[in-house]
């Protein structure tokens, strides 16, 4: 199952991009250089049941903002303070991982969802414990980058 | 009263895009973010529909949706559910619960929109009532039938009027032209193949600008059951063959609410002259007396004291005739106007053979049924 992930991600992420933002995004090498020293936005979505793990979705600052303006049909000035941004880049977290949650139950691993939780910053990286898969897919979106990083345990 | 959609989400994100998408629309969208909160504001707001998430904090959208369908008053709202999860055990557990429809996330605007639509009758925002078409507007109707001579019957049928009808051989094309364009009215024949007369019916009001169409299913007059499952799917009415033109149009007129009162109702030489077609006939009799108070109380109200009921026209004088004549009385007695008849010898000859019309007399004309009322005679009847 966890090979069959990546392809559960690419496809997620194309569609929630495409159907929410109009967006199209491309699948880069995995070891794509996805900073560029801007301060970032991650948002992540947990799933427990027969198989756990959580997902997070980073993207810069900066398009995080063009996410939320897209996704709410404003204009940037418009964006009133970054708990809208939070709020916007979570629930596409939600719908990124919310798919790919379908698709396991469907193929007998039943999970329930976490609420979504962000994370910013310029510097930080998440760790995994042992007994942890990772696994991360970067798209490219325009002029923008995009990295999806799916920890999975397996014990 | 305004419609009231209420959107149950925890995610202000999804709460914004609901109503960003509704805002084109003659309606109001009330937020809630949680099971408990949507309960509450369904019970005071009364929405007349509610898009619930599945996933949310305090209570969550499955055990909001068990307490909503246990509420007697609230249990009749319907409810489409919006989540992100698609799984197969979802859905079937939230379907066995009664909601109207489900949607996954992530989903486009015009979607939801048009599953919402389905469910309630959605209005575009700043349309004003348009004013009340008349019987001689013009009025499109498209005929559905892979027989080409039943368009051009219909057609011929309806040349007497300002309405066109184009035909299509094909469901299929159907669909294609009224993609395009919607005509007023649809006429399909439910003999196409592979039953693609309800396939039309079904497209059609499931999309937005077309859903209010009249359709008219269209049978041949011993095809019974065809009929019944027409009726039972909802089509507006039904059209048998061979097809009576008169009742064809009245039963457009009447799904299109044409106005048809200025044909049987005039204003003219200060009297309301209520003329009566050749073709008089029992529905004909029903459409006069559905306007018949109303034209005489405006008649009233335009400072006229005298009306003229011509049958001259008529052929023959039946029950539906009499019936009509004394209503007419009656208003006229109300309303304490003078009346005139007018009629011709046959008409009058009938009249004098039944208790309640044997005292009526007719003038030949209605110039003299005017110099009449003008002399100041003495009420009809």
């Amino acid at each position: 199952m966890i090979d069959q992930l990546d392809e559960l991600v690419t496809q997620a992420v194309a569609r929630a991009f495409d159907t929410m933002l109009n967006l199209k995004v491309a699948a880069e090498p995995a070891d794509a250089a996805v900073w560029n020293g801007e301060p970032h936005v991650a948002g992540s979505v947990g799933f427990i049941g027969r198989l756990t793990g959580v997902v997070y979705i980073y993207s810069t600052a900066s398009f995080a903002r063009r996410i939320t303006c897209q996704l709410l049909g404003l204009n940037d000035e418009e964006i009133d303070g970054e708990e809208m941004v939070n709020d916007a880049i979570g629930e596409l977290t939600n719908m990124v991982v919310g798919q790919i949650k379908s698709q396991l139950s469907d193929r007998g691993m039943p999970c329930v969802l976490t609420i979504p939780s962000i994370v910013r910053g310029s510097h930080f990286v998440v760790e995994a414990v042992t007994s942890t898969t990772r696994r991360v897919s970067t798209f490219r979106c325009g002029e923008h980058r995009l990295a999806v990083e799916t920890l999975i345990k397996t014990s | 009263m305004p419609i009231k959609i209420l959107t149950v989400d925890d995610s202000k994100t999804i709460r914004l895009i609901i109503a960003k998408a509704f805002k084109p629309f003659d309606c109001e969208v009330l937020e809630a973010s949680n099971g408990v909160e949507g309960l509450a504001m369904a019970a005071k707001e009364k929405p007349h529909i509610i898009i619930l998430d599945l996933t949310m904090p305090v209570m969550d959208g499955y055990e909001a949706l068990t307490k909503l369908k246990s509420d007697p008053d609230l249990k009749s709202i319907p409810v489409v559910m919006l989540t992100a999860e698609s799984g197969r055990e979802n859905v079937l557990r939230i379907a066995k619960q009664g909601v109207r429809d489900y949607l996954v996330k992530p989903f486009k605007e015009e979607l939801i929109v048009e599953r919402v639509s389905r469910i309630i009758d959605l209005k575009p925002k700043g349309v004003t009532v348009p004013k009340a078409r008349r019987f001689d507007d013009p009025v499109s109707i498209l005929v559905v039938d892979d027989k080409p001579a039943i368009c051009e019957q219909v057609r011929l049928g309806l040349g007497d009027t300002q309405w066109t009808v184009l035909g299509r051989g094909q469901a299929g094309e159907a669909i294609d032209y009224c993609g395009r364009t919607v005509p007023d009215v649809v006429i399909v024949s439910l003999s196409l193949p592979d039953n693609s007369a309800y396939s039309l019916f079904q497209m059609l009001r499931s999309q937005q600008k077309s859903k209010g169409t009249p359709v008219f299913a269209m049978c041949v007059k011993t095809a019974v059951d065809d009929q019944t499952r027409a009726q039972q799917t909802g089509f507006t009415g039904i059209i048998t063959k061979p097809i009576d033109f008169e009742d064809v149009k009245m039963k457009i007129a009447r799904a299109l609410s044409l106005d048809t009162s200025y044909k049987y109702f005039e204003h003219r030489d200060g009297v309301l002259w209520i003329k009566l077609p050749s073709g008089f006939s029992q529905s004909t009799a029903n459409e006069v007396s559905a306007h018949l108070r109303s034209k005489v109380a405006e008649a009233v109200d335009a400072g006229l004291g005298k009306v003229i009921f011509d049958v001259s026209p008529l052929k023959s004088a039946d029950l539906s005739l009499i019936k009509l004549g004394l209503d007419v009385m009656q208003f006229c007695q109300e309303m304490s106007l003078r009346l005139r008849m007018v009629g011709n010898g046959a008409v009058s000859a009938e009249c004098r053979k039944y208790e309640e019309t044997k005292d009526w007399s007719f003038l030949g004309s209605f110039d003299e049924a005017v110099a009449a009322l003008n002399g100041r005679e003495s009420v009809a009847a």
